[in-house]
């Protein structure tokens, strides 16, 4: 996201924003460094639903390197799920 | 409550204040999720979800990705502890990154 | 992109944001947040290098 123009030109709310920013994105982070080996289900565009134990997102979050990816017509042993299929996904810690 | 077009657009700030709540977040599909929610990824305004065990140990996460989010809407505010555990999620898992941050 | 095969080349990255961009979204936070990033990147990189992974599926679900 971008600054929000208020934040621009006060000192304070910038800091805020910034600290804001700072917290979220860290504890989105930790989520997807938790989730490496864990097995994930996602669920996708045209209802397609597949589970996977997995590896590493790129930060950009555009891609998720998964195992053992466990698909409609079979097994792909090592695969990548581009984000823009994703709708959700979820897992037990 | 926000809704689709909303929700990516909106600041930091406004995402800080759903952060610890109970919400119902509604994805493409109408799918209904609820939860804690942990925190919005500022980057991709992507959604962390907790569903909390009884006990203090087992969890179950859900993340509604930023371009599905259609609605946002809170349900319940948490106390103390709920919020307390909330916070320390996900830190023990980063042994790489312990120290260094 | 070289490493990955031709149907799972990510030959963009957008959004890199570097340096000043970074300092500006994150202020005194921002060397946490970089730290972070790169080490998830490497990891990405190093299991994308080893195990030559390939989109699934195919074909994009969504355009």
């Amino acid at each position: 996201s971008s600054l929000s123009t208020s934040g621009e030109a006060d000192p304070v709310a910038l800091r805020a924003e910034q600290r804001a920013r700072a917290m979220m994105r860290e504890r989105f982070l930790r989520c997807l460094i938790s989730m490496a080996n864990k097995k994930i289900q996602f669920l996708m565009y045209e209802r397609v639903t597949v589970a996977a134990v997995f590896g590493a997102s790129d930060i950009d979050v555009l891609n998720f390197q998964v195992s053992d990816l466990q698909t409609p017509i079979g097994v792909q042993t090592e695969a990548l799920i581009r984000c823009q299929d994703v709708i959700s996904y979820s897992f037990d810690m | 409550m926000s809704t689709t077009s909303a929700w990516r657009q909106q600041t930091p700030r406004d995402w800080e204040h759903y952060v610890n709540k109970q919400v119902t977040v509604t994805a493409h599909g109408q799918q209904q999720h609820r939860g804690w929610l942990h925190t919005v990824d500022p980057v991709t305004a992507s959604v962390v979800l907790v569903q909390l065990g009884e006990a203090a140990g087992g969890c179950s996460v859900s993340v509604v990705m930023g371009h599905a989010v259609e609605q946002v809407e809170v349900v319940g505010e948490a106390d103390e502890e709920t919020a307390m555990r909330l916070s320390s999620l996900f830190r023990s898992e980063a042994p790489e990154l312990r120290g260094s941050v | 992109g070289a490493r990955l095969g031709t149907t799972a080349a990510p030959n963009e990255r957008p959004g890199a944001r570097r340096g000043a961009e970074m300092r500006k979204l994150y202020g005194v936070d921002t060397a946490k947040i970089q730290a972070m990033e790169a080490a998830l990147q490497l990891n990405f990189d190093r299991n994308c290098d080893r195990k030559l992974p390939k989109y699934w599926p195919v074909i994009p679900l969504r355009l």
